[in-house]
């Protein structure tokens, strides 16, 4: 049998139904890409489609179109935030790049970016933050809630190097040149709940935030001397 | 039905763009068509019902990939749904899937009688019963179970108490007779 044949007769059996499903994987993902494979598919349809005459209608018991309505919709919304996170990640860089080329700031610290900087009116009082480290896994998502001036920061994939230690940093015009620092997070496992009672909420709405790697015991010198984790603000939506 | 094919890939053009009151009517005007196919395959209602939903989320991810001059929009819809109920039924069928009660006449075997009508109003389904009425018995049957029910190669063999191995062999013989004989 020639490959030609092979590859026809892989797709009539794809196509009248009776490959195994492991078989039947593989052609679906050989075919994205094998115009031969996929031209064969779409000759079978048509011979043997005309058998879909056979099929008699069937009414569902219910209208499902609500339902299927429904889970496009949570399809979509999940589809949106992915963007927005998008968008955010390309915002981030061209912060990033703004920030090396004015050397503004201290070059182990990468801050997130203003609050201010989001459209956020006034009744935000909710605000995340995803701290990554290079742009990949997020390492840290920091949540702070205004009106308890609470500021909780949760582990997701952070490890630590044996004798280190993660510092939390506030930044602000209204603190000075240099950032705050927020205390160490002891533990790179379990969440971190800090309160940030002293500051006025104006001040935490504008402020900056950083998490930098430090020795044990936290920075020798008052400002952040590792390497740090990056990380943006996000109102959170009720 | 009252609606013309032309209205529904009207339907699918506007769902494509995002439309979802266009996606209501296309949804109205083809399930019952959809759920017929699912339902003889998976034999199973509230299996179908389900499956059925996922059918209608692919259909609206894929809308932009129709292309009228290919195949007509409810044989592209029904490839769709075909291909996802056999995955459903070969998945499921290790873990045992429940079979409702199903009226025994309506398999592929006994298909026969209605044959004739159906054939008068499709042109190609005649010439596609004609080849098949050049297979011997026991291969038309075959193919019909496998396409309208969705019968595993193994499923076949057991009812036809032949090995697998033979199974594979009689369909690729009918197949690439079916092929010859509809000259393509």
């Amino acid at each position: 049998m020639t490959d030609r044949e092979d590859i026809d007769m892989l797709a009539a059996e794809y196509v009248l139904g009776t490959l195994d499903p492991d078989m039947r994987r593989i052609v679906d993902e050989r075919r994205s890409h094998e115009d031969d494979l996929n031209a064969a598919i779409a000759d079978w349809e048509k011979r043997l489609s005309p058998l879909n005459g056979h099929y008699r209608d069937e009414m569902p018991s219910r209208d499902l179109f609500p339902a299927i309505r429904a889970r496009i919709e949570g399809a979509r919304a999940q589809a949106d935030n992915i963007v927005e996170i998008d968008l955010l990640k390309r915002k981030l860089a061209r912060w990033r790049i703004g920030t090396f080329a004015t050397g503004a700031l201290a070059a182990s610290l990468m801050v997130a970016v203003l609050v201010s900087d989001f459209a956020s009116p006034v009744q935000d009082r909710q605000f995340v933050a995803v701290f990554h480290r290079d742009d990949t896994q997020p390492a840290f998502v920091m949540s702070i809630d205004l009106d308890t001036r609470a500021v909780i920061i949760r582990p997701v994939s952070a490890t630590l190097p044996e004798g280190k230690t993660y510092q939390l940093w506030i930044a602000s015009d209204q603190l000075g040149p240099a950032p705050k620092s927020l205390g160490l997070l002891e533990n790179a496992s379990v969440p971190t709940t800090r309160s940030l009672g002293e500051f006025d909420p104006a001040l935490l709405r504008n402020a900056t935030f950083g998490i930098s790697l430090e020795p044990e015991g936290g920075s020798p010198t008052g400002r952040p001397t590792g390497p740090a984790i990056h990380g943006r603000l996000i109102p959170v939506k009720h | 039905m009252g609606t013309s094919t032309r209205d529904l890939e009207q339907f699918l053009a506007r769902a494509a763009d995002g439309d979802m009151d266009a996606f209501g009517h296309l949804y109205h005007a083809t399930s019952a068509k959809l759920f017929g196919i699912v339902l003889r395959i998976l034999k199973n209602r509230a299996q179908s019902e389900d499956i059925l939903q996922e059918i209608y989320v692919r259909v609206w991810e894929r809308a932009g990939d129709f292309e009228p001059g290919r195949a007509s929009i409810i044989t592209w819809m029904a490839t769709i749904a075909r291909n996802r109920a056999i995955d459903a039924l070969r998945c499921d069928k290790r873990h045992d899937a429940v079979v409702d009660d199903f009226d025994i006449d309506q398999l592929a075997d006994h298909d026969d009688l209605s044959v004739a009508d159906e054939a008068e109003r499709n042109d190609d389904l005649r010439q596609l019963e004609i080849c098949l009425g050049g297979l011997d018995d026991d291969r038309r049957t075959m193919v019909r179970l496998a396409y309208l029910d969705g019968f595993s190669r193994a499923e076949l063999a057991e009812r036809f108490a032949q090995p697998v191995g033979t199974i594979k062999t009689w369909l690729h013989r009918s197949l690439k007779q079916l092929k010859e004989c509809l000259g393509s």
